[in-house]
């Protein structure tokens, strides 16, 4: 193991959105990794520039939102000859896509859509991920989406489904803490008890973010809207998480409403006072 | 049932409008109807373009103000969805919705501020290119010079336009003087628009040396490009011009003549 993955593995990072790079370039904050949307540094110029700078400093995580994995339509081979390019450019400790679609019928929603989880879809999910995991010469970690609909006939629980999907792939789970508490809230279910239908194993990185609260007709909707602090309740998931799984490396995510980096950077301490008191558990647990 | 590219379909469909929501059998309603329920993704999709539409177009929006912005983006969005992953790249037709689009037509200049800003756009995101030494292009012959294709740099591109659409974006950055009135009647212009280390330039170029350039930037080769440039402007200099073009380090690669076969 690399210096680069043992600061991963314990500790906390942040996304980084183009309006912070300036300020994490000129202050190098104490962050123990950073997390981009690969499909924003598939150009040049100075985006990849300061990418290319920061990745001496920081253990990277590139964090694809395009590849549109759980897609019926077929695998866009250019763009997944872009996302292995900059791969092999930037040499990231973990890379990441989302058991979402973005695309039919060639139009891009540039946005995680829901699909429904069954044998077939499964099989689907599978081929790309395996397609992609070979281009790339790596493992991914795969992210359970924050969801608003359900399908008529979805058989398959999605803890289940993306517990199958690692077995057969060989992929990891990035396990977003917000989203299943945004989706099991939304849909009257048990975020601790999705929790523990996941495997122990296999965990590679956790999300955290916060949502917000709408209204739709009289019902209440949470919306992953990466707008604001991460939630209390979603604290206490993390918290929950961690009993279960040991330290995982865990990013804060801040999309909407952008705040000062301070701000994000105080989300992350926050994150890190938890995976620390985790982490001293875990070894109590051993000597004791 | 449904096969996965059929359910893909119809809630892909029913996003972009083109279907009702209530439509899309496989959808539960879970106490909403399944219409509401594709609205929520529907917002988010519409808000995420819209916010890269006007990042990559503010002076435009700053035009026609942000509200007639966000329903001229929404008519484009449904007619022309992004056709890649990267927002960066999305976008690069609305100059051509907006000369199109019937509530804006009044605003003729509209469309050549659109594709400056598309032009600044692409140069920012351009591919990096390193600069051609000079010293390879030396001990050419007349005809092999004359049918050498140069390479522009990624970022470069070439605007031609019948209003002054530089000083229409320059009066509407930020910190500009908001008092300051565009005399849209003041001429037209030929812009050069590029990136410079990190940042994207742009500058008025002589007829000549618009013509020159734009054409090489074409894919025209050398010989075509100076048929162009001379059209344009008796006054125009080969060696000097080029001389210019690569100490603006804009040339990036040659192609060698293909030495001709039989004849």
């Amino acid at each position: 193991m690399t210096e680069a993955e043992g600061r991963v593995r314990t500790s906390a990072g942040i996304g980084l959105r183009s309006p912070h790079v300036a300020e994490v370039m000129a202050t190098r904050p104490a962050v123990a990794f950073l997390e981009v949307h690969a499909e924003n540094y598939m150009g040049g110029g100075p985006a990849l520039a300061a990418l290319d700078r920061l990745r001496h400093d920081y253990p990277l995580s590139l964090h694809g939102v395009g590849l549109s994995l759980g897609g019926a339509d077929a695998l866009d081979a250019r763009h997944l000859t872009r996302f292995k390019r900059l791969v092999d450019r930037v040499e990231p400790e973990l890379v990441s896509e989302h058991l979402a679609w973005s695309v039919a019928e060639g139009a891009y929603f540039n946005h995680l859509l829901p699909l429904p989880y069954d044998e077939a879809s499964l099989d689907v999910v599978c081929s790309r991920v395996v397609r992609v995991q070979e281009a790339l010469g790596r493992a991914i970690l795969l992210e359970n989406p924050s969801r608003y609909l359900r399908f008529a006939h979805s058989p398959i629980p999605e803890p289940e489904f993306l517990g199958e999907l690692a077995r057969r792939t060989g992929c990891g789970l990035l396990l977003d803490v917000n989203n299943v508490y945004v989706s099991c809230r939304n849909f009257d279910e048990d975020p601790e008890a999705y929790l523990d239908a996941l495997g122990v194993s296999g965990i590679g990185e956790i999300h955290l973010a916060g949502h917000a609260e709408n209204e739709a007709d009289g019902r209440r909707i949470l919306i992953d809207d990466h707008g604001s602090r991460v939630a209390d309740p979603v604290w206490r998931l993390y918290a929950r998480a961690l009993e279960r799984f040991g330290p995982v490396p865990t990013l804060v995510e801040w999309d909407t409403n952008l705040p000062e980096l301070a701000v994000l950077l105080d989300e992350a301490a926050k994150a890190r006072h938890l995976l620390e008191a985790a982490g001293r558990r875990e070894r109590d647990a051993v000597t004791a | 049932m449904q096969s996965l590219r059929d359910v893909e379909r119809d809630v892909a469909r029913a996003l972009l409008g083109e279907a009702d929501g209530a439509v899309v059998a496989s959808i539960l309603g879970d106490g909403l109807s399944p219409a509401a329920r594709l609205g929520v993704y529907r917002n988010h999709v519409f808000s995420t373009l819209t916010d890269a539409l006007e990042a990559t177009y503010p002076v435009v929006c700053r035009l026609v103000d942000p509200r007639f912005f966000a329903y001229a983006v929404d008519r484009y969005i449904r007619a022309c969805p992004p056709a890649g992953p990267c927002l960066f790249e999305y976008g690069e037709s609305l100059p051509e919705f907006l000369a199109a689009f019937p509530p804006c037509r009044h605003l003729q200049y509209l469309p050549d501020v659109a594709r400056l800003e598309w032009a600044i756009n692409r140069a920012l995101h351009a591919e990096d290119a390193e600069p051609l030494d000079p010293t390879r292009l030396r001990g050419l012959s007349p005809d092999g010079a004359a049918r050498l294709a140069l390479r522009l740099h990624p970022s470069a591109s070439f605007l031609e336009s019948r209003w002054p659409v530089d000083r229409v974006w320059r009066a509407n950055q930020p910190g500009a003087d908001p008092d300051a009135v565009v005399d849209l009647d003041a001429g037209g212009v030929r812009l050069e628009v590029r990136r410079l280390g990190d940042d994207v330039v742009f500058r008025s170029l002589a007829a000549a040396t618009y013509a020159f350039r734009s054409a090489l930037a074409a894919g025209g080769d050398l010989e075509r490009a100076v048929e162009a440039a001379q059209a344009a402007g008796p006054e125009f200099d080969l060696t000097q011009t080029l001389r210019e073009l690569l100490d603006d380090g804009l040339v990036v690669g040659s192609s060698a003549p293909r030495s001709r076969v039989g004849a």
